[in-house]
């Protein structure tokens, strides 16, 4: 499964306006800038999946958590070596590895990583692509040229990744040696796997665009659309929620 | 040449594709796969060169198990035609996409020179064509002749003929039957198109759902209506008019034996009209039923039926 594929689902998190779950993952994910206590931060996290159990999306947030605490790592280590503010607390031979600023602002840093993308990622399992498209467009006037543009985007990722393997296929078919360990001999073989596929791209896109054209592409104006996408009570509750967050947020900033 | 014991496979996460299947390709043969989609012959085809790995059960190519060897290694022996062409073709010139394949196998310089000519030639292609642009049928024969340039010992077609037409198919077909009577080569073809199978496989296997439900000789399987059915194709028309015939049109295959077949039931029948003028009230119809049997049977003997690698020669 993919981790940024659309989870079908009946919850409240699902039913709210497109353009408010855009806004609240930024809010959020701003509430977690803000923020600047390693313990708020936590807090957030795990709020986070607190919230998104109630649309049945346990399992997602876990595994996003886990796959974002490797990136949260990589500062964490970045930021231990590189801050040294404070007390020494690691000496080795005389020299200082790490200080009791760099151990903090590492902490800080790395769970504000993982706090602030959460939503952002979560964001994709509970809106279609399209859906927060056409919300977009219908709300909040955005071109829809550009609106598909993304949804387009997003669409071919899966496309070029299946034509990849096949042309993979196709050449380990005729010998071309993909299964060797060596990493050079494979750097070489590059070409017989991406000119096929900059060709297929160049192709479908062209094919694309064109059936675009034949059905009226150019017509399509911000009126255009079969979906409406009106705003609800759960909206506005949404959206006091995250005051009441962003606010919790800036008082941990000032108080503590 | 080619070996399925007990194999079964299925797709990460996904119910089981192949499900126990055995078969054997003997070397020189023209088989043919038959199946509804997602019966699993791509699947097979995939099994049978490398590409994917059986989960269970053994999958032997020139007698080496495909589980042991590289992929790389295996591609030396077969040759896979896809059907796209375009999932292939990676070089700037159809030379070098021929010469692609030889040389990614460390054939040496003189030999790949001389096999890239010989391609261009039997598939009347220039050399400096850029083969991007070029027509579909054009890219498929491209793409025919690079895998045909390694020198394989089994090519396996995954519907080589899907968006060709009926001369481009022609064409690849009678080339590639006509290498395996020549040279011997294995070929696997996986096909829809029951009018190609008729006429240039030997054999047939039938897949369903994972599954062989019947292997034998073209002939046999063309005519068995409830095999076919199960995996949902019909017989080539010829086949099909035969058996609607009835059986004294049991070994018609070709529209030349249908021709001489309709012939020898008229005369029959003539005879037979003749015959019942002649003789008795009583013992007409009997007798005249035993006679046109017995004038089915002897001219029926004598013929071989159409898939016999001469009688093919002579027709390509």
């Amino acid at each position: 499964m993919n981790l940024l594929d659309y989870v079908p689902g009946d919850s409240f998190l699902h039913k709210l306006n497109p353009v408010m779950k855009l806004l609240a993952a930024f809010l959020y994910g701003i509430a977690c800038i803000i923020c600047n206590n390693v313990i708020m931060e936590l807090a957030f996290i795990v709020l986070m999946i607190l919230i998104s159990s109630f649309a049945g999306l346990q399992k997602r947030a876990l595994r996003l958590t886990k796959n974002l605490l490797v990136l949260g790592l990589i500062m964490f280590i970045l930021q231990l070596l590189f801050v040294r503010t404070g007390e020494p607390l690691l000496v080795i031979g005389g020299f200082c590895v790490f200080t009791v600023g760099g151990l903090m602002s590492a902490l800080l840093l790395s769970f504000r990583i993982v706090a602030t993308m959460l939503p952002l990622m979560l964001l994709f399992a509970i809106t279609r692509m399209n859906d927060l498209c056409g919300a977009l467009v219908k709300r909040l006037h955005v071109p829809y040229r550009y609106a598909f543009i993304v949804t387009t985007a997003f669409r071919f990722v899966p496309l070029f990744t299946t034509e990849f393997h096949d042309i993979e296929d196709a050449q380990k078919a005729r010998g071309v040696e993909y299964d060797t360990g060596n990493i050079f001999r494979r750097l070489k073989l590059i070409v017989p796997l991406f000119v096929p596929l900059l060709i297929s791209s160049m192709k479908k896109v062209d094919a694309g665009a064109m059936s675009a054209q034949l059905r009226g592409f150019n017509l399509r104006t911000t009126q255009s659309g079969y979906h409406e996408y009106p705003f609800h009570i759960c909206d506005a509750v949404c959206l006091l929620f995250l005051a009441a967050v962003l606010a919790v947020s800036v008082a941990s900033m000032i108080l503590i | 040449m080619l070996k399925f014991d007990h194999v079964s496979f299925s797709y990460p996460g996904m119910k089981q594709t192949v499900k126990d299947l055995s078969f054997e390709v003997h070397a020189g043969e023209v088989v043919a796969m038959i199946g509804s989609n997602g019966a699993g012959k791509s699947t097979v085809s995939r099994l049978a060169n490398g590409l994917l790995r059986p989960d269970s059960g053994h999958v032997y190519v020139d007698g080496e198990d495909t589980g042991k060897v590289r992929t790389s290694e295996i591609a030396k022996k077969v040759g896979f035609l896809f059907q796209n062409p375009d999932r292939q073709i990676c070089q700037n010139t159809v030379r070098e996409e021929i010469a692609f394949g030889p040389q990614v196998q460390g054939v040496a310089q003189d030999e790949i020179e001389r096999r890239t000519e010989e391609m261009l030639q039997t598939f009347e292609l220039d050399g400096d064509w850029f083969p991007f642009t070029r027509s579909r049928g054009e890219r498929q024969r491209i793409a025919l002749a690079s895998v045909l340039a390694c020198n394989p010992e089994l090519v396996i077609l995954d519907e080589p003929t899907t968006g060709l037409d009926y001369r481009e198919c022609i064409r690849i077909m009678d080339y590639i039957t006509g290498l395996s009577f020549e040279k011997g080569l294995t070929v696997l073809m996986v096909s829809h198109d029951m009018e190609l199978v008729q006429e240039y496989a030997q054999r047939v296997l039938v897949l369903t759902d994972g599954r062989l439900v019947d292997e034998g000789p073209t002939g046999r399987i063309m005519k068995d209506m409830s095999v076919l059915g199960q995996a949902h194709v019909l017989p080539a028309q010829i086949p099909m008019l035969a058996l609607r015939f009835g059986d004294k049109f049991s070994d018609v295959y070709t529209v030349e034996e249908m021709a001489e077949a309709i012939h020898r039931e008229k005369t029959a029948k003539v005879i037979a009209m003749e015959n019942n003028k002649s003789d008795a009230v009583s013992t007409e119809g009997i007798q005249g039923r035993g006679r046109k049997a017995a004038d089915t049977n002897e001219t029926g003997t004598g013929k071989k039926s159409g898939n016999e690698p001469d009688e093919k020669g002579a027709r390509s």
